[in-house]
């Protein structure tokens, strides 16, 4: 009992450090990969001041769905029309969880760093390649992996500009998208500094203009007068029943980095890069992230000084033009642009989002964005080709949450699970791991998996009791036979032990009245078989009467 | 559980939504979904084991060789179907059904009954118990198999044969015990008459003597002679080497015959009888009269087991004083693996006990089972009849009793050794 006991406390000993170690393994697991953060921000379904709700509400409005992302951008190979798609991925929180996957020259890689896997990455070139939308908002994060692929780099340091919003605080830089900076005149921008962009103004009457100053002009010529509504994609910029498509864009960006063009990994397709807004000559960059500023070649790590890129736009074609096969990229070096405390600064200031210290001054950045979708998503006249002011049917707007932190565990555990998922229905490597693994499974179902047996009653008595083997060749030797015999003879003439053993041999000899038997029992000698067989019978029926 | 089947289906549906996902094919993907959606629906469609069970024997103690009649009721409680209910009546192995079958699959309404029959045939005698009932319960597309039992049990005990050995007493000229109801010339409880005596107060009323009461005016009394029996003492060996042989011919086994068919002879004619088993150690069940004394008897041969090595001449040394005075013993043992036989009979024989010993052929019931040289058996025969001599010389009726022997005709062979 006490033995059965302790093995009974072994067995739940066992299965507890078993279950033990397997939670721990677990929750090592997914402390790596789930990141519970603050209250996520930069999300568009949430409607926090910095969350991006109000511009997915200005997309929905317009008609275009939208749609989150909280897998991988692996799905966006699986876009059957990535030319009216256009994918947002504003602030890259997370690192990419390292899984093994075959690179372009099939060798099985881990992704290391910075945001994104290889196949993501190459899923997101190729949605580029096809005509697809994408705006990457950034600053300090992850998403160093595409933009190389588009031959451009985020310097993730802190930038600094002299022009900056006064009212509110240094962080808050003004920018104009514009091949050269805008200044200040005190306090507030100078307009006269404030030029076009760079693409949207060109001279060229087709590819090197917005589209909505195509549709306004189409408009014009048809002498229609639209309302707000009928305005469609080009909403923003609706004036009196018209369309006065206006080119400057004088955007508000908060805490930025700067964007180089770094072309050693580009992608062969991305034919060209245009700069589309830069800081002031002035601006500096804090590399080290000491909060100071030191510009002299004596320091170990001096800061940078000068103008840099704020906005760089890369495509799939040589004019960027909505009317030619090809995507394009929109590289912004700041990932809060469209947040709604920027993007609805009205709401914002009037306490949409929440108690208002200081107001958003008024900004361009919803005209911009929205611009940019209406260049991605407008849908064009089959027969002409000319722009029809209304989204495309199949347009539609992907938001990446898949690399925002998440505030609880069920939603960041589904977001990897789902990334998990995404993986191995995606990814080469993963596919082939997957085959293998369904393979595996089906053989062990196969052969582990039983039906209980049938009941059947089996009737069985088989028992053998054997006896001690070893002692028949003991029964068989000279003198164990000697002894039996002189037994049956002690017993056959009623003689205890002390009386036969004092016999004479000669009384013996007499007794046994055999001279064979008389001779077996008083030579010493070897016996063949056959004597022996012999003997014995003659032993069995020795004193029969 | 899931069956294989549900197994197959849930990871074929699972493969298939996976590749389906892999090569875009949304057809595919459904029907994968439509696989484990199966599943899914079905593990909320299951039956139950919720019934009631209720088993009838024909007889709770039987002979080694009887028949026993067996009758399962299977009764659903619940409000539910039970789909796919298989029973199971879990029959101990030493147990052969004879006809009908133990299990039964069957899909019983809300308060509907089933019943099972069988016949089991008993060829070991011992102590064993039917049950638990099995029950495994399946759902409509046998998707799912989940087993419980329900612990009721009929316990039932198998009694050795018993051999109509009275033929064998009067033929034979030995053993001749004085056994039985014997009258003896002295009053006391009994059947005969013996004299009269006045009343005393307590004395019972039916054995007044009216007619005398009539003539003499006294109230008169019958008395009876006493009726005496004699104490008989079985002594049974049980060691280990008592196994040697097949699982129905073994010294053991002829041995609890032998017991039974004895202690049933003895009984019959009145005696007491008293059964005293050794192995590892002594079971004494001490002399009595009557059914009660029966049961006990077979019972405990129901029961014995080889085991142990105890000697024979412990158990009389420990029982001398209480064996009766002359009365018979039998002492059932090969005498096998024992140096101590010749010593506790002689003993026995000197303190005026009738000793009879009947001993299986050990080397005769190994010979089932083992190929001995035929030398070797000479010898170890030679051997084992010097002991039988010995025995004999002791002043004991001994028979050796072969393996192909009836108890009967082994008794009518008692040899003058």
């Amino acid at each position: 009992m006490a033995a059965d006991g302790n093995s009974k406390f072994k067995r739940i000993g066992l299965q507890f450090a078993f279950w033990g170690v397997l939670i721990i393994l677990f929750g090592t697991l997914m402390v790596n990969f789930v990141n519970i953060g603050q209250p996520n921000q930069l999300s568009a379904y949430d409607d926090d001041w910095d969350d991006l709700s109000a511009f997915r509400q200005d997309i929905n409005d317009m008609g275009i769905k939208t749609k989150s992302l909280v897998s991988s951008p692996l799905l966006l190979e699986e876009l059957e029309d990535p030319r009216n798609v256009t994918f947002v991925i504003a602030g890259v929180e997370r690192d990419t969880i390292s899984l093994p996957q075959f690179s372009g020259d099939s060798v099985v890689t881990f992704a290391s760093e910075d945001g994104y896997s290889p196949g993501e990455v190459d899923a997101i070139v190729e949605f580029v390649i096809k005509g697809g939308t994408v705006i990457v908002f950034e600053d300090y994060g992850y998403a160093n992996t595409i933009a190389e692929k588009f031959g451009v780099k985020f310097k993730r340091a802190q930038l600094f500009d002299t022009v900056y919003v006064h009212e509110l605080d240094y962080n808050y830089i003004w920018t104009c998208m514009q091949l050269s900076p805008c200044g200040m005149n005190g306090t507030v921008i100078d307009t006269e500094t404030i030029e076009s962009h760079s693409r949207w103004n060109s001279s060229d009457a087709l590819s090197g203009r917005h589209i909505c100053a195509v549709w306004a002009d189409l408009m014009a010529l048809n002498g229609t007068t639209i309302s707000k509504d009928e305005a469609g994609l080009c909403a923003q910029h609706h004036q009196d029943g018209v369309i006065e498509y206006n080119a400057s864009y004088q955007m508000l960006l908060n805490n930025i980095t700067s964007i180089d063009i770094d072309e050693s990994n580009k992608h062969s397709a991305m034919i060209t890069q245009g700069i589309r807004a830069v800081s002031s000559s002035e601006a500096t960059i804090d590399i080290n992230g000491d909060g100071e500023i030191q510009l002299s070649t004596n320091t170990k790590t001096p800061d940078l000084w000068g103008q840099f890129n704020l906005s760089i736009e890369v495509c799939a074609s040589v004019t960027c033009s909505p009317f030619e096969a090809g995507g394009r990229v929109h590289f912004i070096a700041d990932g809060s642009t469209l947040i709604n405390a920027i993007y609805d600064y009205e709401g914002f200031n009037a306490g949409k989002y929440g108690p208002v210290t200081k107001e958003i001054p008024a900004n361009d950045n919803r005209k911009w964005a929205l611009d940019v979708i209406a260049e991605a998503l407008m849908g064009l006249d089959p027969v002409t080709g000319m722009p029809l002011g209304e989204p495309s049917p199949t347009a539609m707007v992907i938001f990446d949450e898949s690399r925002h932190v998440q505030s609880n565990v069920a939603t960041d555990t589904y977001n990897m699970l789902y990334f998990v998922l995404v993986y191995f229905t995606g990814e080469g490597l993963a596919k082939l791991l997957l085959f293998i693994g369904l393979f595996v499974l089906f053989e062990g179902v196969l052969l582990k998996k039983k039906d209980p047996d049938p009941w059947r009653h089996v009737f069985s008595i088989i028992y053998y009791g054997f006896g001690d083997a070893n002692r028949y060749s003991y029964y068989a030797k000279t003198n164990k036979i000697k002894q039996v015999f002189l037994s049956k003879v002690r017993n056959q003439n009623g003689l205890t032990r002390e009386e036969f053993d004092s016999m004479p041999a000669r009384e013996l000899q007499a007794m046994i009245a055999d001279p064979v038997l008389v001779k077996f029992v008083f030579e010493n000698r070897d016996f063949t078989l056959e004597q022996t067989v012999a003997i014995v019978k003659r032993v069995k029926v020795w004193g029969r009467v | 559980m899931w069956t294989r089947k549900a197994s197959f289906t849930f990871a074929g549906g699972i493969s298939l939504i996976l590749i389906g996902m892999m090569i875009s094919n949304h057809q595919m993907m459904i029907l994968g979904l439509s696989f484990v959606a199966f599943i899914v629906a079905n593990s909320w469609i299951s039956g139950h084991g919720d019934v009631e069970v209720q088993r009838t024997l024909s007889a709770d103690n039987l002979y080694k060789g009887d028949d026993l009649y067996v009758e399962l009721l299977v009764t659903n409680r619940s409000s539910r179907r039970t789909q796919t209910l298989e029973v199971y009546d879990n029959v101990p192995h030493e147990m052969k059904l004879r006809s009908g079958l133990n299990q039964m699959k069957m899909n019983l309404g809300p308060g509907e009954s089933a019943r099972i029959r069988y016949v089991l045939r008993c060829p070991l005698r011992g102590h064993f118990s039917i049950g638990p009932v099995s029950l495994r319960y399946r759902n409509t597309f046998n998707l799912s198999v989940e087993e419980m039992f329900v612990d009721h049990h009929s316990d039932m005990i198998v009694f050795p044969q018993l051999r109509d050995v009275e033929e064998a007493f009067i033929r034979s000229r030995t053993p001749k015990m004085y056994t039985g109801a014997t009258t003896l010339r002295t009053p006391g409880p009994g059947t005969e008459f013996y004299s009269l005596r006045e009343y005393v107060p307590g004395d019972p009323f039916k054995n007044i003597n009216w007619k005398a009461f009539a003539r003499t005016g006294d109230l008169m009394i019958n008395e009876k002679c006493r009726d005496a029996v004699t104490d008989l003492y079985i002594i049974l060996d049980s060691r280990d080497i008592a196994r040697i042989g097949t699982v129905l011919k073994n010294p053991l086994e002829m041995g609890t015959v032998a017991a039974a068919s004895l202690a049933n002879f003895f009984l019959q004619r009145r005696d007491s009888v008293s059964l005293i088993i050794y192995d590892e150690k002594l079971s004494y069940l001490p002399p009595d009269t009557g059914d009660k004394q029966h049961f006990k008897i077979l019972s405990s041969l129901a029961g014995v087991a080889p085991k142990g090595a105890m000697p024979l001449q412990a158990v009389t040394n420990s029982l001398a004083a209480r064996f009766s005075r002359g009365s018979p013993i039998f002492i059932i043992s090969s005498c096998e693996g024992d140096g101590t036989v010749p010593a506790a009979i002689r003993d026995l024989v000197g303190r005026g006990h009738e000793v009879t010993v009947l001993s299986p052929s050990s080397i005769d019931f190994e010979r089932l089972v083992s190929r001995i040289p035929r030398m070797s058996y000479e010898v170890l025969k030679i051997e084992r009849q010097n002991r039988m001599t010995s025995l004999a010389g002791f002043g004991s009726q001994v028979i050796d009793w072969m393996p192909d022997m009836d108890l009967s005709q082994a008794l009518l062979q008692v040899r003058g050794y």
